[in-house]
């Protein structure tokens, strides 16, 4: 018996048409499938909460250089695409979204996996927002736009 | 066993990492809105945007790529926010998406037909999906610092979310369509309660207002001290110039609480 003869069992087809953008009419009255895959946080054990709570959306990451490719290697392919993203600085929302995964998940597993000596985490001086002289030279970054 | 299926949810992430592109998940924009908004080749025909200036237009520049120095590594460069909220369908990707030097991307998955009629994005719209979490983009200001720029949806029942977005963040930019107000007043609530310099952007589609600036101003009831601006979501030099009004209230914050 297998049902997935078709398309369906093709993995490349199958994303495909996840990620077919809407065509107007057609899509919408498509009946909805529901939701697809395990639920985002099985992912973290059901943990929502990080192990650090000030790694925000556009805190950086890059990948620890001294982590052993074989170590990495044993990880869960998920943890193994976020470190592979962070060879060059990325902020966490990104990982999320590149990884497609929900932004809370992300949160918890870059908390892992610096624990874990994975990855490198650049929690900033805090608080950039009062500081003049960063506005500043925002300001004359965007000023440079054309 | 029909009824075991494997997972395909982790199968998307490394062969499409582009995929995940706001371009890719709302499909072209079927309305008058073209190309969102970037002026990735700039188009030929096409004289709105002055010629590259000496100053090396810093769209093309690859992300955050500073050359791949195998030995050592170049330090992150140092992040900044800046907020656009607004009700469904006011046009916060293209916002992003004009200025930005990727294309949008996004952190959640779009909402479908499922939820029109809870959020109409009203009769002169064409959209059939709309975000429920993230659109963000950014731009390198320079070698050590860059600037995102995080979209999130202006009603209420998102608030959960505006704590984490609005630490840490330089200012915020509410849009509005002049034609549909009342999406906004949550998060303009919001901003005033958390003392975060905001002024208020009014989209003009098509250069048409449905109401003028005075009139929104009433109606929204903010301050005098609230920049109310006109802009144009889809241009570049609009959202920028748009941009700079939030960084000098940000600019104004910042020097007060500094001589404080």
């Amino acid at each position: 018996m297998t049902p997935d003869a078709g398309g369906e069992g093709d993995p490349e087809q199958r994303v495909r048409i996840r990620l077919r953008a809407p065509v107007a009419g057609a899509a919408a009255s498509a009946p909805d499938p529901g939701p697809e895959g395990p639920r985002p946080f099985v992912l973290t054990a059901g943990r929502v909460a990080s192990a650090d709570p000030a790694i925000g959306l556009e805190t950086q990451v890059t990948a620890e250089p001294g982590a052993s490719d074989d170590e990495v290697a044993l990880l869960p392919p998920e943890l193994q695409a976020i470190i592979a993203l962070c060879a060059e600085p990325i902020s966490v929302a990104e990982i999320s979204a590149r990884t497609r995964l929900h932004f809370g998940v992300t949160r918890v597993l870059v908390g892992d996996l610096r624990a874990a000596g994975h990855l490198e985490v650049h929690l900033g001086p805090g608080d950039g927002a009062s500081d003049p002289e960063l506005i500043l030279r925002v300001i004359d970054g965007l000023r440079a736009i054309s | 066993m029909d009824s075991v299926r494997s997972p395909d949810w982790p199968a998307a992430p490394l062969g499409g990492l582009a995929a995940n592109s706001a371009a890719a998940r709302y499909g072209t924009p079927s309305g008058p809105a073209p190309a969102v908004g970037r002026a990735q080749p700039p188009h030929p025909a096409e004289p709105a945007y002055p010629p590259a200036h000496p100053p090396a237009p810093p769209a093309p520049v690859a992300g955050p790529r500073p050359e791949a120095h195998p030995g050592r590594r170049a330090a992150p460069p140092v992040p900044v926010k800046i907020l656009i909220a607004g009700g469904f369908g006011v046009g916060k990707t293209t916002t992003v998406g004009a200025i930005s030097e990727i294309a949008p991307l996004t952190t959640e998955a779009e909402m479908t037909s499922a939820g029109i009629g809870i959020d109409d994005p009203g009769a002169r719209s064409a959209k059939t999906t709309t975000t429920v979490a993230m659109d963000f983009g950014c731009v390198t200001i320079d070698r050590s610092l860059k600037l995102y720029l995080f979209g999130t949806p202006g009603q209420a029942r998102f608030g959960f979310m505006w704590d984490d977005l609005a630490r840490g963040a330089l200012g915020a930019l509410v849009v509005v369509d002049s034609s549909r107000l009342d999406d906004c007043y949550p998060v303009v609530d919001y901003f005033e309660q958390a003392g975060l310099p905001f002024v208020v952007g009014v989209n003009a589609f098509d250069g048409r207002l449905a109401l003028d600036l005075d009139a929104i101003r009433w109606a929204l009831a903010i301050g005098e001290h609230v920049p109310l601006v006109r802009f144009d979501a889809r241009d570049r030099l609009s959202v920028r110039d748009t941009l700079l009004v939030v960084l000098d209230r940000a600019l104004q914050r910042a020097t007060r609480d500094r001589g404080a």
